[in-house]
């Protein structure tokens, strides 16, 4: 069994309205699969199906071989999840806290709430009661359960959530090292679109509850969108020799010259040989690729040239 | 049940760290407390005509000055001071889930979800006895200290018996809060269904149809209301017992199969 996550036309309706539609996903085991969406687009929905937590009203999702429903216990000794902002009994110490979830898990190992303890860098905090935790020190207790009985599987919602920069980077290399060395796999949303590009096998974009599009990073490469951007101290007069020159040229808030042509974008010397001989030699020539954050834009329709 | 132990443990931790059981504790200690200086009052007709309003309060609600009426103080309130007191520990046990996030930690685990429940109902169980029977202990030896006229040990035990049965019957009447504090993710409308059962049960017990609504049972039981009021038949307490077991299966019913999107 190579899937960690599977869903079939999974629904999710409340009245009238619809959070999730038809959902489709397959998750394989050892991959980082990114689940991108805007507020409200049905990532929280479609997590919380997954575990168990909401019932779907069509569909059916599977979790490690296991069919999700009323009683299904088996899936939860071999994940760990983090839904939403992660909170804890506030009047209860962290290393509280972490005991209380593994007296929760049956053969968790005592020494594992310290070993968790230490690999989140939350020492100085093990004794502090959890109601006076930071933002981001809260974070980490929650992925601290989340990870303290050793998952297969990993679903988290938002886990950079309320990090500094520094923390950022070090769940990133933990979630790494987790997938890399233990062959964990991870199933997160997130807000932040460059710790995607850089963490993700697999990227799903979910808008109004619909599946948009599900691809491979390296089928993301291929299809963001790349662009030459050009300078020149003459944008007008440059403008008009691209123009003229057959290229769809266009001045970009009166800044920089953009080319999307991809015979522009394959060969841009010939661009510059072209102004040179025009006698509008560029001060600055570049081929851009688009980022994750304008693809999923562009792909919800909400860059400013498919208004939703 | 699996796991229900370490379900129970964690719970305990919970109660422990917080500071419910100390003020729980703290209004049952009073109550016998109140018993006492009662009886002081109606023995000492001096220091109760110098209290004025208090002494004729102290005659309606005690009586005479006795251990019979001292229990029977007692058993009353604990029937109220236990209503709503456990009534208030029901609704934080469950609704603290709910007002502090904590309750999506719960759903997917190892632990069946009945377990973590019935560990939070147990915690109730055993914190409503030790508080009856700290209510029960103080007041004997307030009973000792205030010298009330002897009588044998049988009186002592079925005032006992009568309190143990009185809080019982208040627990039970309080389950049906947890599934208000489930099903409405805090502490709000538990709160507000234990005011309404509170009133209710005054009115109905005054319209002379107490011994049909479950929760004017206790008053009618421990006479809180006079004796000629008393007609308790099976049915009514029957359903004391099936309200609480109606609370307790309904709250099971709602942590397994209800949408938890909080």
């Amino acid at each position: 069994m190579n899937t960690a996550i599977q869903t079939h036309n999974l629904a999710k309706r409340y009245g009238k309205v619809t959070a999730v539609h038809n959902l489709s996903l397959r998750v394989e085991r050892g991959e980082i699969y990114a689940f991108l969406g805007l507020n409200g687009a049905g990532k929280t929905t479609t997590i919380r199906m997954l575990l168990g937590m909401v019932r779907p009203t069509a569909g059916a999702a599977e979790v490690l071989g296991r069919r999700i429903q009323p009683g299904e216990r088996q899936p939860w000794r071999s994940v760990g999840h983090l839904v939403e902002t992660p909170y804890a009994y506030p009047e209860l110490t962290v290393r509280e806290n972490l005991e209380a979830m593994r007296r929760l898990r049956p053969g968790v190992e005592q020494s594992a709430v310290s070993r968790i303890i230490e690999r989140l860098e939350l020492v100085d905090y093990a004794d502090r009661r959890a109601g006076t935790l930071s933002l981001g020190n809260a974070q980490r207790l929650g992925l601290a359960k989340a990870l303290l009985h050793a998952p297969e599987l990993l679903i988290l919602d938002e886990p950079a959530m309320g990090l500094d920069p520094a923390g950022i980077v070090e769940i990133r290399n933990l979630l790494l090292e987790l997938v890399q060395e233990h062959g964990v796999t991870v199933f997160m949303s997130s807000h932040i679109l460059g710790e995607v590009a850089r963490l993700a096998h697999r990227i799903g974009i979910i808008h109004h509850g619909r599946l948009l599009q599900e691809l491979d990073i390296s089928e993301l490469e291929r299809d963001r969108r790349r662009r030459l951007v050009i300078q020149a101290r003459d944008q007008q007069a440059t403008l008009e020799v691209l123009t003229s020159a057959g290229y769809s040229a266009e001045l970009v808030a009166n800044e920089s010259i953009e080319i999307k042509d991809e015979a522009a974008i394959q060969h841009p010397e010939e661009i510059v040989v072209r102004l040179v001989h025009a006698g509008q030699p560029p001060t600055m020539l570049n081929v851009e690729q688009e980022n994750l954050e304008r693809y999923f834009l562009r792909l919800v329709g909400m860059d400013g040239e498919n208004p939703p | 049940m699996s796991n229900l132990a370490q379900a129970f443990w964690v719970e305990l931790l919970k109660a422990r760290r917080s500071r419910m059981p100390w003020v729980t504790a703290l209004v049952f200690a009073i109550l016998p407390l109140i018993g006492g200086f009662f009886m002081i009052v109606i023995r000492d007709p001096e220091l109760a005509r110098s209290l004025g309003m208090i002494s004729v309060k102290a005659q309606i609600v005690a009586g005479t000055a006795d251990w019979p009426a001292y229990l029977n103080f007692l058993a009353m309130a604990t029937t109220m001071g236990g209503f709503i007191l456990f009534g208030l520990i029901c609704t934080w046990v469950f609704g603290r889930e709910y007002a502090d996030h904590t309750i999506k930690d719960l759903l997917a685990l190892p632990t069946p979800r009945t377990a973590i429940v019935l560990a939070k109902f147990v915690l109730l169980m055993l914190w409503a006895a030790t508080l009856t029977a700290i209510t029960f202990l103080i007041g004997l030896g307030v009973g000792t200290a205030i010298a009330l006229p002897p009588v044998p040990a049988a009186t002592i035990w079925q005032g006992g018996l009568t309190i143990a049965v009185a809080a019982g019957m208040s627990l039970l009447l309080i389950l049906p809060l947890a599934l208000a504090a489930s099903a409405w993710h805090g502490y709000l409308a538990p709160v507000g269904f234990l005011i309404l059962a509170l009133a209710l049960s005054q009115i109905i017990i005054v319209t002379g149809y107490g011994e049909y609504f479950p929760w004017s049972v206790p008053a009618l039981y421990t006479s809180m209301v006079g004796p000629e009021l008393a007609h308790l038949e099976w049915f009514s307490f029957a359903s004391v017992i099936l309200t609480g077991v109606a609370g307790m299966l309904g709250t099971i019913a709602w942590w397994e199969l209800a949408d938890q999107v909080h």
